[in-house]
């Protein structure tokens, strides 16, 4: 009987092992980081998707008809089905910008180390980079998901309908811009890659001038729907938000990989030569004599500036390419400046609401922002002012002509916003390519796997919008 | 080689003697029993060596030399060993009939040998030498068309991984593939290939700069030479004691053991590999760079030829014509050996054609040229010995493997050793290890990668480039020196615009890589009593791997250097009673019972340089222009445990009925802790029918099978909690994300069930037999991290969800049809058709993305609801009513000329499943000589070619420059006669007649065609394997002391694709194992393999 003793006590001693769920921890991922590694990290993901020119990322150079293409023609033709490229831009902003930034609020709320004053002003910065990245969403898409996203509990979150998100954003920037007080501090200097470089104090007023710039930007684009609102908050805006360049929100690229400018890995590093200046743009330049298309832009082989054109093959030798200002490695982008708040201003006066200053003086003021930021001279830009084409006072048509022409040359290298503008004012007249796959796109049509994973409420989403098109006008492009 | 000379001495030294007996087999009653096997038995050793079969009337002719003893078998009979006579030379031999008509013992889970009649599942059993005789390095894809329910796709890479599927894809996203046993001790087959090359694709942002090199799956380091047999056991109910990880079936490999009496045996072979020109690009010869005849200079600049580049080539001040070297693509202008054109080697300063215009004309080598003779070696020795108490084991193999492109080499060093020993009459102790290394230099690259030089040769290149030009440039400067010059006009700068001198890119951007591993256990065993068995085992398998990967100074890519050191281990500590007692005369009660402790640890790093090479050449962490520690991190420490306690029962029931009942309980890690404990049963019975059927003797056995089983498994390592998610650092400021897939502390077990039912029958002494199953598993609440829509701020969340359904049949046939004294033939048909279906996913969604990066072509794999597992979707034409086009319908034109193509990407454009897979293995002896021959089947599934969806659009192929309708050339201007039609219907119903121009691309490829024109039927019928061997005439041998015998052959594999509906591709060629099929890109030619191989037996 004894071996069978031995047997069983075997089994038994086998059987009784410690706790395994142990072996399930993850140690080499943290499971516990500060809230600024998450805003930091929020506020360079919506900068590089505005910044690159993949064009599996951004196509917006090519949209404008800034840059055209030497080989690969889908993009300037509107195909942006086969790069999937509005899933990207839509995972980007969802998943990479907005959790983050969720994520970051919790963990300030949650913080007991932080005063009162700190955790609103933090806050309030994290949800200002929140309203920015909604609003691109929405001038993207249109209805888009808002009261039901970035809920991992709500798996098909339903699509608000744009100008409810809309109104609901400005409320938001409001209350934000409210929070924002110089008696707590905001992100330290090392996690504000926007203002990290000021004092505390004065970091905190900035900001309170990038929530106005915006606030700015949200009611100059429903200026077409809601008159009422756009000027209450452009009125607003306008006492508290840049009064110079040197206000300007600037992400400042490293010289150094990992943290350099996506421009010069996608056209320079990558040794490749997808990209050169599309005729549009370096007609409209050679045109008028701008002081930028040298800024902009380098001739091609034989020093002359001859732009490509846009949705056919251009041969990289042949044409204008992007300047070597834009292309070194730690090229800051802009993710908001002074130049576009005076554009603003000046269509503000245009469009009656009480904006200090005339039109002209806002009008002048951008471009000579601009031409001084792509370091061209006062003088160059009085120059240039003085040409009846370009002068407020004689340049052709209507101020949307006048506005749009010159904030179209003045948002190059900044695409997303160059569409957008484009998309409010109409002007300048943009050719369709020959070979386009659609007419000119005013929006993004959803995600193709937003049609396989929340079906319904996409579905739903696309009658609303007028159809899941490229061309369907977003609700307040009205003209 | 050495051993072919020994042969060579050996046999001229040796001489004959000979003793011929005659005789005739008889049953008890008197009558003839017809082909009998008559061997001869060594009386020391016990072994027998091959013999001569009766023939029809039971009459055989021996020449049994100075042997003392013969054996004499046949089906249904007992053994009977008979003393050759002392003098006379003719003999009668009686056999007695078996109590039952084959006793056919498998190797079953656990390594259980059970007699086949009482097997209540389906396991297929194959020797080792019907899997080694074709001498491939990996055994994986030895088994190919050899088993029922087995699919096996392999990669033609050197080295490259082989899937096997064991009835069907179960898992949603999980691991499909086969678990692999040896002895019964679990072996890892992790492919550590990673996860970008995998989709064959490497992201632009954030990825790893390297990457797309397949690897190969950790099962190659499987000595097929140390197999003694495999068995498969494919379905739940016989895999269910394996526990969690035996749901996708169980490859079962049982090695080689010491015997009694000393035997070697070696084997020598060499093998020399080809590429078959059926699996490669045809190219069109008749125009050369360029998207487009027009466009790359102007007329009024002076331009001869506005196709070519009209510069100041050499700053002499003068133009010229110069080749658009930018232009990966072969649209340009048509070849006229009259025009003088600046060539891409006319800018080295090195070569004989420097500052040379040169006739426009084809190159006269095409990327064929690029392709080696792949030559391998393999050299093997297995030692056995042993006495009453004792047995062991020493093999020793090295194969070497150069393969078909340049710089690339496997090495592989194998020993094996093993011994038992009887430490007293109850007790016996056994211990055996299993020392592998692997060495792989330029190992393929794969995919959509730079480090894959079919990316250029089947999707962008230029024709009028001569690949042995490219050869020489290489071999002059060692720099990469490419057809595909940036601008080699533009201030004497010489830098690649997207392809490297493709012999640069084997030479200097290589890969190394080595695998050590041991797989080695140790066991006690105790016989307590005559029918209680006890077993305690430890067991490791564990290896070390380092993966180094380079970019070198000048390539495209940034220059890099990045090193993955992997670790796993994992120990298995079992302890197993079996119980075996005939409880009665009628009843046989046999029992397990038995505990099994899993412990697994499985760790990696992987750095790379940051931003270039500081020092051109020297490749290591130290030489990264750009600190290392700001980029991510990507260290792996993940330890898993699993202990499983089981138990089993089996009833027999006078020999003929057998009911079969096991359980097992496991209790992971990986699961929540209130939840990880879970239960599966199985049963399954067996019903000996022939038993019964005792006046139709032409019937040798019936067997009724069938079982029910279930199998839980748990979830992956860290799915539980939540952890952040670290990219790289921005200068000073650490960054910190959300990961994408997001955790859930609430998983349960996923289970999968399954039925099956088996009748196995053999008629006419087994001369003929066949075995047909039909299954029906169900895999539910699978875990998977469920693809949800981005706004969550997630791609994914881990749930409880989906079903997939795999019904089947399987058929397995034998048969012997002659078999005489002189000649046999045997042929084995195996047969499967294995039916798919998603019954459902999670919650409203109706489609689970497989591939979870996205896939070149606008292509995706899917789990669709309804559907068979990997669905491929994307773009497809539309019909005249502008709805997706379906199989019969018209497809639409626009007013452009062209198809109007879908918007959407979620069409089903194909499906990666077979509609049935075979295989037909072929024996034929005759004397002294065997010729065997597999000829392999996949009859249907589809395949997405992103080499002709991109190749077509580039004019590589030569169906972009054929005649048109008019029977001009269709790259002629309209105007000039040329130009196409593209077939289909007006929105009006009516047939299209717009003609468009084909001198640029775009008629042909992905720019105005949907992926769907590039998705193709994936069959083929392939002459996988044949063998011939002679055995040298024993008579000769047995002079040649020691030998016993030798074996001379001649070996072929992949030697004709009988038919194949892909052209210039093989349809089994994939870029990696997983559940990523049907998605070719830079596909690898097939190898085609001629050898010889010498086996001495001692």
């Amino acid at each position: 009987m004894k071996k069978y003793i031995i047997i069983v006590s075997l089994f038994s001693v086998a059987a009784c092992t410690k706790d395994i769920s142990r072996f399930n921890e993850q140690t080499k991922s943290p499971g516990i980081v500060p809230a600024s590694t998450l805003f930091s990290n929020a506020v360079k993901g919506v900068t590089d998707g505005l910044t690159s020119t993949n064009v599996g990322i951004n196509v917006f150079r090519l949209v404008v008809q800034h840059w055209a293409t030497t080989t690969y023609q889908d993009e300037p033709n509107y195909d942006f089905s086969t790069r999937n490229i509005p899933q990207g831009w839509w995972a980007r902003m969802y998943r990479d910008v907005l959790v983050d930034l969720k994520e970051a609020k919790r963990i300030i709320a949650a913080d007991i180390t932080l005063t009162d004053a700190t955790k609103k002003n933090q806050t309030a910065i994290a949800d200002i980079m929140q309203v920015y990245v909604y609003s691109i969403l929405l001038n993207t898409f249109g209805n888009i998901p808002y009261t039901e996203a970035l809920d991992f509990n709500i798996l098909n979150p339903k699509y608000d309908d744009a100008k409810t998100v809309s109104d609901d954003l400005f409320t938001r920037i409001n209350a934000d811009i409210a929070a924002l007080s110089i008696t707590g501090v905001g992100f330290d200097a090392k996690s504000d890659l926007v203002y990290g470089s000021l004092s505390d104090v004065a970091r905190i007023n900035a900001w309170i001038k990038f929530g106005n710039a915006l606030k700015m930007r949200m009611g100059m684009v429903i200026a077409d729907v809601d008159a009422a609102k756009a000027k209450t908050a452009v009125e607003e805006a306008d006492k508290n938000t840049f009064i110079s360049a040197s206000d300007n929100a600037l992400f400042k690229y490293l010289a150094i990989t990992p943290g350099t400018n996506p421009i010069w890995v996608d056209l320079i590093q990558s040794n490749r030569q997808d990209f050169v200046a599309a005729a549009t743009l370096i007609n409209k330049l050679n045109s008028l004599g701008d002081p930028r298309l040298s800024l902009f832009f380098k001739p091609n082989d034989v020093g002359a500036y001859v732009g490509g054109i846009s949705g056919t093959n251009n041969t990289f030798s042949g044409f204008a390419k992007v300047s070597d200002n834009v292309t070194v490695t730690n090229y800051p982008a802009l993710l908001l400046d002074y130049v576009e708040t005076e554009f603003y201003r000046a269509e503000a006066i245009e469009r009656g609401f009480a904006v200090t200053g005339t039109a002209e003086g806002h009008y002048n003021n951008a471009i000579r922002a601009s031409i001084v930021y792509w370091g061209g001279t006062l003088l160059q830009s009085d120059t240039y002012l003085a040409k009846p084409e370009v002068a407020y006072t004689t340049a052709a048509g209507s101020y949307k002509q006048k506005i749009g022409t010159q904030k179209w040359i003045a948002f190059n290298n900044r695409g997303y916003e160059a569409w957008l503008e484009y998309r409010r004012l109409d002007f300048p007249a943009l050719v369709v390519p020959a070979t386009a796959k659609s007419g000119f796109p005013n929006r993004f049509t959803y995600p193709a796997n937003e049609q396989t994973l929340n079906k319904v409420n996409y579905t739903d989403a696309a009658a609303k919008v007028g159809g899941d098109k490229v061309e369907t006008k977003l609700f307040w492009d009205k003209n | 080689m050495t051993l072919l000379a020994m042969l060579l001495v050996l046999s001229v030294v040796a001489h004959a003697q000979s003793r011929v007996i005659t005789g005739q087999v008889k049953d008890e009653k008197g009558n003839t029993i017809p082909y009998a096997s008559i061997g001869i038995k060594n009386t020391v050793t016990g072994t027998i060596s091959s013999g001569v079969s009766a023939d029809a009337n039971g009459n055989f002719k021996i020449d049994v030399g100075s042997s003392k003893l013969i054996v004499v078998s046949s089906t249904g009979f007992k053994e009977k060993d008979i003393a050759v006579p002392t003098s006379g030379s003719t003999i009668t031999i009686q056999l007695g009939t078996t109590s039952q008509v084959i006793e056919e013992v498998v190797v079953t889970a656990l390594g259980i040998r059970k007699n086949r009649n009482q097997l209540g599942y389906a396991a297929q059993q194959i020797s080792g030498d019907d899997l080694s005789q074709s001498r491939g390095s990996n055994f994986a894809s030895g088994l190919s068309g050899k088993i029922s329910g087995v699919e096996i796709r392999q990669g033609n890479g050197m080295g490259a991984s082989t899937n096997v599927v064991i009835r069907g894809n179960k898992s949603l996203l999980g691991n499909n593939q086969a678990l692999f046993v040896i002895d019964g001790v679990p072996v890892d087959n992790a492919n550590t290939t990673n996860a970008a090359s995998a989709t064959g694709r490497v992201n632009d942002v954030n990825a790893r700069p390297v990457g797309g090199y397949d690897y190969g799956n950790a099962a190659a380091d499987i000595n097929p030479d140390d197999i003694e047999s495999v068995t498969v056991l494919k379905g739940a109910a016989a895999s269910a004691l394996y526990g969690s990880r035996a749901a996708n079936g169980v490859v079962m490999i049982t090695s080689k053991k010491g015997k009694k009496g000393l035997g070697i045996t070696a084997n020598s072979g060499v093998t020399f590999g080809s590429i078959d020109k059926t699996t490669f690009p045809k190219y069109q010869t008749g125009y050369g760079a360029g998207y487009s005849q027009l466009g790359y200079s102007k007329s009024i600049d002076g331009s001869p030829n506005v196709g070519f580049w009209w510069k100041d080539a050499f700053g002499t001040g003068s133009k010229s014509s110069v080749v658009p070297t930018t232009e990966d693509a072969s649209y340009g202008l048509p070849f006229d050996p009259n025009i003088m054109v600046y060539q891409w080697n006319a800018f080295d300063p090195t070569s004989p054609y420097y500052k040379q215009a040169r006739p426009w004309i084809a190159g006269a080598n095409n990327p064929f040229a690029f392709y080696e003779t792949g030559v391998s070696t393999n050299n093997n020795i297995i030692l056995t010995g042993g006495d009453d108490k004792a047995g062991f084991k020493l093999g020793y193999t090295r194969s070497e493997e150069k393969g078909v492109l340049p710089n690339s080499k496997l090495l592989k060093n194998n020993i094996n050793f093993g011994a038992n020993y009887q430490v007293t009459e109850k007790l016996t102790a056994a211990a055996s290890v299993n020392l592998t290394k692997i060495e792989g230099k330029g190992r393929y690259g794969s995919g959509y990668n730079k480090a894959n030089v079919n990316q250029s040769f089947r999707q962008w290149y230029e024709m009028n480039v001569d690949m042995l030009e490219l050869k020489d440039a290489y071999n002059r400067t060692k720099q990469n020196t490419t057809w595909n010059w940036a601008d080699p006009t533009n201030n004497g700068v010489l830098k690649p615009i997207y392809f490297d001198n493709p012999y640069f890119t084997r030479n200097q951007n290589f890969e190394t890589d080595n695998r050590f591993r041991y797989l080695t256990n140790a066991s006690l065993n105790y016989k307590a009593t005559d029918w209680l068995n006890i077993m305690g085992r430890v067991s490791l398998d564990s290896y070390d791997e380092e993966h180094e990967e380079r970019i070198a100074v000048g390539s495209v890519g940034i220059p890099a250097y990045t090193q993955y050191n992997h670790t796993y281990r994992e120990l298995n500590y079992d302890l197993l009673a079996t119980f075996d007692k005939n409880l009665n005369d009628k009843f046989n009660l046999k029992a397990l019972l038995g505990i099994n402790m899993r412990r697994t640890i499985n760790n990696s790093t992987f750095a790379t340089t940051n931003g270039g090479l500081v020092v051109p050449g020297f490749y290591a962490l130290s030489n990264s222009v750009n600190p290392l520690n700001v980029l991510p991190t990507d260290e792996v420490a993940e330890k898993i445990a699993v202990d499983g306690y089981f138990a089993g029962i089996t009833l027999g029931y006078k020999g003929f009925l057998t009911l079969d009942a096991t359980g097992r309980v496991d209790r992971a890690s990986t699961l929540p802790v209130n939840n990880n404990t879970y239960f599966y049963p199985s049963v399954s019975g067996s019903f000996l029918f022939s038993k019964f059927l005792v006046n139709t003797p032409w019937v040798s056995l019936g067997k009724l099978r069938l079982n029910y089983a279930e199998v839980g498994n748990n979830a992956p390592w860290g799915s539980l909690s939540d952890v952040y998610f670290k990219p790289a650092a921005f200068g000073s400021a650490t960054l910190f994300s959300i990961p994408d897939t997001k955790n859930n502390p609430t998983l349960k077990p996923e289970q999968t069930k399954s039925k099956e039912i088996g009748l196995e029958m053999s008629f006419f002494r087994n001369r003929l037999g066949f075995d047909v199953t039909y299954y029906d598993t169900k895999s539910i609440d699978q875990i998977l991290p469920v693809a949800v829509s981005t706004a969550t701020g997630y791609n994914s969340k881990y749930v409880n969800a989906g079903t997939i359904r795999n019904r089947g049949l399987e058929v397995s046939v034998t048969g012997s049809p002659i078999r005489t004294n002189d000649f046999s033939w045997n042929i084995n048909i195996n047969w499967t058709r294995n039916r798919n279906k998603v019954l459902s996913l999670f919650e409203q969604s109706t489609n689970l993305q497989i591939n979870q990066l996205p896939l070149q072509g606008g292509v995706s794999i899917n789990a669709t609801l309804g559907e068979a597992y990997g669905s491929i979707q994307g773009k497809t034409w539309t019909n005249v009513q502008g709805q997706p086009w379906k199989p019969g319908e018209q497809k639409l034109i626009g007013a452009n000329g062209y198809y109007v193509i879908t918007g959407t990407t979620n069409n089903v454009i194909g499906n990666i499943n077979p509609d049935w897979t075979g295989g037909i293995y072929n024996t034929f002896k005759y004397k002294d000589f065997s010729l065997g021959f597999l000829v392999d089947v996949r009859q249907g599934g589809n395949l997405f070619s992103l080499d002709l969806y991109y190749g077509m659009d580039t004019g590589l192929y030569p169906e972009t420059a054929g005649l048109n309708d008019k029977g001009n050339p269709s790259r002629n201007t309209i105007a000039n006669g040329g130009g196409l039609i593209v077939p289909g219907y007006t929105a009006d119903g009516k047939l299209n007649t717009t003609r468009v121009e084909n001198i640029s691309s775009g008629y042909y490829g992905y720019e105005r065609n949907p992926a769907s024109t590039y998705v193709y039927d994936a069959s083929y019928i392939k002459l996988r394997e044949l063998n011939l061997t002679y055995s040298l005439s024993k008579n000769l041998v047995r002079k040649i002391n020691p030998i016993k015998g030798i074996d001379v052959s001649l070996l072929a594999r992949n030697l004709w694709i009988i038919h194949k509906n892909l052209p210039y591709s093989d349809p089994e060629e994939n870029i990696t194992s997983g559940n990523i099929q049907g998605y070719q890109s830079g596909a690898y030619p097939t190898t085609r393999t001629l050898g010889f191989n010498i086996k001495l037996n001692f």
